[in-house]
């Protein structure tokens, strides 16, 4: 009987543990990928009208750039709803 | 070894200058001649074929002209076949053929260009000189400033993706040994292949450039006795200056005695911009004058002075 109530704990402390740590993790991880954002945005900039580097550089680096693009494409598609962006990212409701 | 770019604007006698010059060093080291401009005339110059690469014309002089087109293909054609094998699964859907439109970017001829001077510096080291004739001033500029924007861009990218991959780290260290998404990605920097490719090309491009700045390497200016030669001559003297590529000769072409007016006024003008720079000048060879056959040994001037 001890052992389940024990273990019930221990699970509650450790979710705990991890309800904080992602909490923790989870602005980093908007700034991770805004920076991978602003990375793919401006090696492949000349697409918007921005200016680009040597096209050259963008074509060198085009094979690694698979998730970067992801990230750029899914960046393009939200920023209809900025409001809602931000509204999820402070963690309100 | 030396490096030699012979420039100028179009006409003014730069692959000529160029030939005789390689001509006129072959005679005591082995040199290497390279026509880098699209409209090729080395081969006409020496009478010869140039075939595709280094053709021998004696024993210590070779000819080269760069294929510009074929030297932009096949880089290309190199970098479509990383994105076919990176995206090979778009070959079940026989999408990858759309890669090949890459073969449409601009900007992908000037760097082919500095890939070819990049490669025969690295390559070709038992010349003693390596002569390049190159493309009109527009051209030659932009090429040669590509090594500098080309670092400050990589510079800036790669301070992007250290801070990407940081706070990567710093996601892995919060959350511990759990298993998501994120801890997949990678977050030291010996793994990220983005900033190991930015590395190496970063080291390339410093060594041109250190190569392009430094003390073997000569940029010979060639001009003619005429105001418009001068105009364009003064703004390459300029931007050389602003890429700090080293003019160490100054060469005045087609002088005849009839214009010495012009020759003084001229060559006044050019040695205030370049004040320590030497001038040589060369006299449009007689027989050209009465619409006669001229030779290239018919320049006995020595083009290069004999301290290089």
């Amino acid at each position: 009987m001890v052992l389940p109530i024990l273990e019930f704990f221990k699970r509650i402390l450790s979710d705990f543990d991890t309800a904080h740590r992602e909490s923790a993790a989870a602005l980093t991880g908007v700034e991770v990928k805004e920076l991978e954002n602003i990375f793919a945005l401006l090696l492949l900039g000349s697409f918007i009208g921005l200016p680009a580097p040597p096209s050259f550089l963008a074509v060198e680096l085009l094979p690694f750039m698979e998730r970067e693009l992801k990230v750029l494409n899914s960046r393009a598609r939200d920023a209809g709803d900025m409001l809602a962006e931000m509204v999820g990212t402070i963690g309100i409701g | 070894m030396k490096i030699l770019f012979f420039t100028g604007k179009g006409g003014v006698g730069k692959s000529t200058m160029a030939a005789a010059s390689a001509w006129q060093l072959s005679q005591k080291s082995r040199v290497l001649i390279i026509s880098l401009d699209p409209a090729h005339n080395l081969g006409d110059i020496f009478g010869t074929v140039i075939k595709h690469g280094k053709t021998k014309f004696t024993n210590t002089l070779y000819l080269n002209e760069v294929n510009l087109q074929e030297l932009s293909r096949e880089y290309l054609q190199k970098e479509i076949s990383v994105l076919s094998s990176t995206y090979r699964y778009l070959q079940v859907l026989n999408l990858d053929n759309y890669f090949s439109i890459l073969k449409y970017s601009p900007g992908i001829e000037e760097y082919a260009l500095l890939t070819s001077i990049e490669k025969t510096i690295r390559d070709e080291t038992d010349f003693d000189y390596i002569i390049f004739d190159t493309p009109p001033t527009g051209l030659t500029l932009r090429f040669l400033a590509l090594p500098k924007v080309t670092i400050t861009w990589i510079d800036r990218l790669i301070g992007i993706r250290r801070q990407i991959l940081e706070k990567r780290y710093t996601i892995h260290r919060i959350r511990g040994t759990l298993s998501s998404e994120e801890t997949v990605l990678d977050y030291k920097e010996e793994d990220d292949d983005i900033l190991k490719r930015l590395w190496e090309l970063n080291d390339n491009y410093q060594a041109l450039d250190r190569t392009l700045c430094g003390s073997d390497c000569n940029v010979v200016l060639v001009f003619n006795p005429d105001i418009l030669s001068l105009r364009e001559s003064q703004r390459l003297i300029e931007g050389l200056d602003d890429l700090c590529l080293p003019l160490r000769l100054l060469v005045d072409n087609k002088v005849t005695e009839e214009n010495e007016e012009m020759v003084t006024y001229v060559e006044k003008q050019m040695k205030g911009m370049a004040q320590d720079v030497p001038l040589e000048r060369i006299q449009l060879a007689k027989t050209l004058l009465d619409g006669r056959k001229s030779a290239l040994y018919d320049i006995r001037e020595s083009i290069i002075p004999d301290s290089w």
